[in-house]
């Protein structure tokens, strides 16, 4: 039997004498809990522990992939063998070019590991019933979430001259908060490290926020100012920078797509990837072909200056690797809007007649390229006139088109908040966001409900 | 290719390790276990404008673990058959899920079922895992052929193939042992026909359990172009849709999504118990309300996962339930839940069979299989000709509903405007956007053909995906107002 880090060195070895041009194999352990909360009481407490070793071959230009789990050189071999068959049957990629060349010197990240994850075990439970407790405390009558926490060790090794190992850990905590069925707020709280990890200020105001969104009116349709909560702009950040992707354009699921150089958003929009920032949730040394972690400026002052790439659509582009390869296309891996210079009262303050969105899911496009979309406000949304909070609202939907927001952002918050979960997968680091003009629907209704009084 | 399946020893020896796990946690003060052994074999081919950007394969060998202890619930999962890692996993996980009962409102329970030893397949007669990479490929570079010489503006070429197949082994404490083998055919393409503002797409997946046989009569080719010659023809033609009050008349892929959206997840019993109340969200439906009418005498929607070849088939579900037809809707009315063990119990009844995992990383929770209202007595252009000013919306692509299922959103790919009983030009994006009650309410009279559509069903934390069917056949909805 092989240890993990010998079956990755024979992989290599063993591709490379057969002929393979370029080979990429990487190992990754991950050791996971998540502890489910639902309605003030735990559901599940579940662990996962999983060892992976991936492995990307290109060989004349054709590009395979597999995944190694067992230990012995028998059934590598045989796996290999078939990866080796595999890449003779199927024709070469044009666009394939090759692999980052190494070595390279990779830079320590800060404030992305921390041993007290890794031994937190049951004090996770403890941590639970304090902020089920907390939110109580706090006006609310219910919570439902999870934590989850652990550590992934990695190591890459490359046909290109890279040996580098990683590792990190992250906390997560979800958090649902309701003071009534209608009325509830998410909070979401992830760090890299505990001294990082501060869900309690976000808990105490997700469940005084709670307490002022119940008895929700129905809302109207129309145009307004809205200010997005972080966690409500990480979704669309998201979709932003997934758009910024090479491989988005090239595929045709990008508004972004044949508008590099162009000024894309407002002048207060300035996007970055950063996989080196200190703490960020998906910091990494390394991409999955082995160039350093770099930051990225993707979108400045609303100009679309690059798109994110890997050594191969880098080539396309005649551009520069932006160290984002995923094993196949360039992915996004720290989204980071830059933040303004305004409170949250200060953004309020700009709003006449207006709405606070505090989440939003289910975000959908009928034309990825043209930017058309809408996407459902969850959770607390209230109206606002002359910058005060008037009701909290309901049953609304924001059908807008993406570019369209971009340029409407007026104004930007100046405290970032770490966004991860299932609406934003690519974490975000964002602050508030205040864009005017956002079209909001609602459904048509037969028999019309109580409205908002205007 | 060589036949490359699981060797038949492995598996043997793996349930051994299933076996071993469910007995393991029982000795060590576990009141109730379950395992579920899966060998996964998967190959992709990824083609993006004509160039293969992926091809790979997986082998996958997994073993995920629920279990009961002091009336609260735990799971674990390894992706190796390693007896002394398995044991370490077991005991670190009862003494966790020990120490959080103190946290357990409710002690949680399962229904009392009968336990079952069975096995089942999915026929193939042409084995996935047999099937050429090449003649895959050859299949998708000529359809991607034919798109590119077609001679219609196509901007973006995105196809995808998946063939699985998954062989589980489940055994729980009470005594049941369910085997089966099902394969996965997952085809998926992307189109752009223009650019820009003048742009148009269609994504569209087609998911079934079957063998390579099963492609002869898909037809994929010529679908694929029909769906490109027609957005090319609305970019140039498609007219505004109607304002004012109108009919319309949705197809089946119209009628399949409303139903898995709005009249098969907000009966799923877990949601309304609020355990999926943080990300998947709640429901508009309670149990009182089983009983009361939401909807017309003519929509009756139910959830079979029992359709042979279907994306949702199977005949146990992830805890060893028989596998049934569950009516949703009867008439109108609100009739019935999904259910598996643990939401069974809570309204004392047993559980209908609906508890499903993606794969041996999850835990079993409440989801749909194949979804669909059943036909009524209709022609399509029976429906249509009924109609003096309306839309008939054939295909989709945007849609979202709220995580209650009240509001939700469908906006028309391929639609057409229907005067006077006929349908006459292209309709632009129509949108439908409305509350659930009021969907199934305004619905007058429904199709005799059902059809079917494949999706990826996600839920759960972590989010889980799992293939179904959604459909039914085309309805009519009366006097609407389509949204902007």
């Amino acid at each position: 039997m092989l240890t993990i880090k010998q079956t990755q060195d024979y992989v290599l070895k063993k591709l490379l004498l057969m002929g393979a041009d370029d080979v990429v194999v990487g190992s990754q352990l991950d050791n996971y809990t998540q502890i489910k909360f639902v309605n003030n009481a735990i559901a599940a407490t579940k662990h996962w522990s999983s060892v992976g070793i991936s492995v990307f071959m290109a060989e004349k230009k054709r590009i395979v992939g597999t995944s190694i789990s067992g230990a012995s050189k028998t059934l590598i071999d045989k796996s290999l063998k078939r990866l080796w068959t595999l890449a003779h049957l199927v024709p070469p990629s044009e666009d394939y070019y090759r692999i980052a060349r190494g070595p390279f010197k990779y830079k320590e990240l800060k404030k992305t590991f921390d041993k007290r994850i890794m031994n937190l075990g049951n004090k996770g439970v403890d941590m639970i019933e304090s902020f089920m407790n907390l939110a109580i405390e706090n006006g609310a009558s219910r919570s439902s979430g999870a934590l989850y926490f652990g550590d992934t060790h990695s190591r890459i090794i490359t046909s290109n001259n890279v040996d580098a190992r990683d590792k990190g850990t992250l906390i997560n905590l979800s958090d649902r908060i309701f003071a009534s069925k209608d009325a509830s707020v998410h909070k979401v709280c992830a760090a890299r490290t505990l001294a990082d990890f501060n869900p309690k200020k976000r808990i105490i105001e997700g469940a005084q926020i709670a307490k002022l969104a119940q008895n929700p009116l129905a809302g109207k349709s129309g145009k307004f100012d809205v200010i997005f909560d972080p966690l409500a702009f990480g979704s669309i950040a998201d979709e932003v920078m997934l758009s910024a992707c090479a491989s988005a354009a090239e595929g045709g699921y990008s508004f972004l797509k044949d508008k590099l150089g162009e000024e894309i958003a407002s002048n207060k929009v300035t996007f970055y990837d950063d996989e080196t920032f200190p703490g960020g949730l998906n910091s990494r040394k390394f991409d999955q072909e082995g160039s350093p972690a770099d930051k990225t400026l993707v979108i400045d002052k609303g100009v679309l200056k690059t798109y994110l790439h890997n050594t191969s659509t880098a080539w396309k582009y005649t551009a520069e690797t932006t160290g984002n390869a995923g094993l196949v296309a360039p992915e996004p891996t720290n989204i980071i809007l830059a933040p303004g210079k305004h409170t949250l009262d200060g953004l309020a303050a700009k709003v006449k007649r207006g709405l606070y969105i505090s989440n939003l899911w289910y975000t959908r496009f009928s034309n990825y390229e043209s930017g058309e979309f809408s996407t459902i406000p969850r959770d607390a949304i209230f109206y606002i006139e002359n910058g005060k909070i008037k009701h909290p609202i309901k049953q609304i939907r924001i059908s807008d088109n993406m570019l369209r927001i971009l340029k409407n952002i007026v104004a930007i918050g100046k405290d970032s908040q770490n966004i991860i979960g299932w609406e934003v997968e690519v974490p975000v680091r964002t602050p508030h966001v205040l864009i005017k003009d956002v079209n909001i629907t609602r459904s048509v209704q037969k028999a019309m409900p109580k409205t908002a009084p205007d | 290719m060589a036949k490359i399946p699981t060797p038949a020893q492995e598996f043997e020896a793996s349930k051994d390790l299933a076996d071993f796990a469910v007995r393991h946690a029982i000795k060590l003060g576990a009141t109730y276990a379950e395992a579920r052994m899966d060998h996964y074999w998967g190959e992709a081919f990824a083609l993006e404008n004509g160039d293969f950007i992926l091809s790979a394969f997986d082998n996958i060998v997994g073993v995920g673990l629920r279990l009961l202890v002091d009336n609260s619930l735990g799971f674990v999962t390894l992706n190796a058959t390693d007896r002394y890692a398995m044991k370490k996993l077991i005991a670190n996980a009862i003494r966790s899920v020990r120490y959080s009962a103190r946290l357990v409102r409710e002690p949680l329970q399962l229904s009392k079922e009968k336990s079952y030893t069975k096995s089942y397949f999915v026929p193939q007669k042409q084995r996935l895992d047999e099937i050429s990479p090449a003649d895959i490929t050859n299949y998708m570079k000529d359809i991607d052929s034919e798109l590119v010489n077609s001679k219609l503006d196509v901007t973006g070429r995105m196809l995808d193939v998946i063939h699985s197949i998954t062989r589980r082994y489940f055994y729980d404490s009470d005594g049941s042992r369910i085997e089966f083998e099902k394969p996965l055919i997952d085809f998926n393409y992307f189109i752009t026909i223009g650019k820009g503002a003048d742009s148009a797409q269609r994504y569209s997946q087609t998911s079934l359990s079957a063998g390579g046989e099963a492609y002869a009569s898909l037809d994929l080719k010529n679908k694929i172009l029909a769906d490109a010659k027609i957005l090319s023809e609305i970019i140039k033609k498609g007219v505004k849709p109607p304002k004012g009050i109108i009919d319309v008349v949705i197809a089946p892929e119209v009628t399949g999504i409303a139903v898995h959206e709005s009249g098969g997840h907000p009966y799923e019993a877990d949601r309304i118990f609020g355990r999926e109340g943080a990300q998947a969200g709640e429901s508009f439906i309670t149990k009182e309300m089983i009983g009361k009418k939401i909807g017309s005498d003519v929509v009756t929607i139910v959830d079979d996962p029992t359709i042979p070849n279907s994306a949702g088939f199977f005949l146990f579900d992830d805890e060893g339930v028989p596998a049934q037809r569950k009516v949703l809707m009867k008439n109108g009315v609100i009739s019935g839940l999904l259910h598996n063990r643990e939401t069974a119990r809570v309204m004392n009844l047993h559980s209908n069979g609906s508890a499903r995992v993606e794969d041996f990383n999850y835990e079993p929770i409440v989801r749909m299989s194949n979804t669909f209202m059943l036909p009524g007595k209709h022609t399509e252009n029976e429906l249509i000709s009924g109609v003096k000013k309306g839309v008939f919306i054939k295909s989709f692509m945007e849609w979202n509903i709220d995580d209650l299922r009240i509001n939700q959103k469908y906006v028309g790919n391929e639609a057409y405007l229907i005067e006077n009983g006929r349908l006459t030009k292209l309709v632009k994006n129509p949108v439908l956007e409305m509350n659930t009650v009021d969907f199934y309410s305004s619905i007058d009279a429904i199709g005799k053909r059902v059809e079917f559509s494949s999706g990826t069903c996600g839920k759960g934390e972590p989010m889980q995906g799992v293939p179904v069917w959604m459909g039914g056949p085309a309805a009519r909805l009366r006097k609407i107002r389509l949204g902007k």
